[in-house]
């Protein structure tokens, strides 16, 4: 039988890679039951979702495949000359 | 501190993206964007004997992408370049004269306080994303805009998932703390 409990470091892991949707059952078990004791990083939590939240509410745009060949082709063939 | 070596073959996969974004927010043109960052990798093989290796590839790139942008507004703002924007907005006959009401934002408009606090946001994150060290820097906008899946980027840098779970959270911290000063600084 795996820990049930996690130090504030580790729990703080498991906070940042729940923002990406990476925890398995077990961990997020773990992390809600350290954080119902842990204020500390209750708080980091807390933040640590606002964080994301701003992250997503951004607009990130990404150049397309074609508009990345394109550059390369042009760095490739500045780097011929 | 190891030598920096400059690799122009990945330039465009490892900072076309996050270049981008960075000068979207700036001159807000999606193909003139992508010109300057073209031009940017151009200007920075040509200039690539002259780096020292004394900051990383991608503060080097930004620098070079700065100074364009500055020349950009420079073009636009010269004699010029305001012809060259007077005749786009002249070509279309039908259009003319609502080139004011098209461009002019509309304050009472909720939308419009938002999108300017998600660009002043888009900013300074960007502008904390730049002080994050190099490979921090990299993983983190690989990982959280790119969206790459995490064994791609393992591979990529050599690192097992725990050591880029440290890394992502560590460059978090980071730029929570430095997001925090900055809004307090400018509001």
């Amino acid at each position: 039988m795996g820990r049930f409990f996690i130090n504030c470091d580790e729990a703080k892991i498991l906070s940042t890679r729940e923002q990406y949707g990476d925890l398995n059952p077990k961990e997020a078990f773990r992390h809600k039951l350290h954080l119902g004791h842990c204020i500390g990083c209750r708080s980091f939590h807390k933040n640590n979702e606002r964080f994301q939240r701003k992250l997503k509410g951004l607009k990130w745009v990404a150049l397309s495949d074609t508009q990345k060949d394109s550059i390369k082709k042009r760095i490739a063939e500045s780097m011929k000359k | 501190m190891p030598e920096v070596k400059l690799i122009p073959e990945k330039w465009v996969d490892r900072y076309g993206d996050y270049l981008f974004n960075f000068t979207i927010s700036r001159v807000n043109d999606p193909i003139m964007a992508q010109d300057l960052v073209s031009e940017t990798f151009l200007a920075g093989l040509k200039s690539a004997h002259r780096f020292k290796g004394n900051s990383t590839e991608r503060t080097w790139l930004i620098s070079i992408l700065k100074r364009k942008i500055i020349d950009y507004y420079r073009k636009i703002n010269s004699n010029k370049g305001k012809a060259e924007v007077r005749m786009s907005y002249l070509s279309n006959s039908d259009q003319e004269g609502d080139w004011m009401e098209e461009k002019a934002q509309d304050l009472r408009n909720p939308n419009v306080e938002d999108t300017i606090e998600q660009e002043e946001l888009g900013k300074a994150l960007e502008e904390c994303i730049a002080c994050l060290p190099e490979r921090y820097a990299t993983i983190f906008v690989q990982k959280t805009i790119d969206n790459l899946e995490t064994d791609t980027i393992c591979k990529e840098h050599d690192i097992t998932a725990s050591n880029l779970w440290v890394i992502i959270h560590r460059a978090r911290v980071q730029l929570m703390e430095c997001m925090n000063k900055k809004w307090h600084k400018d509001n």
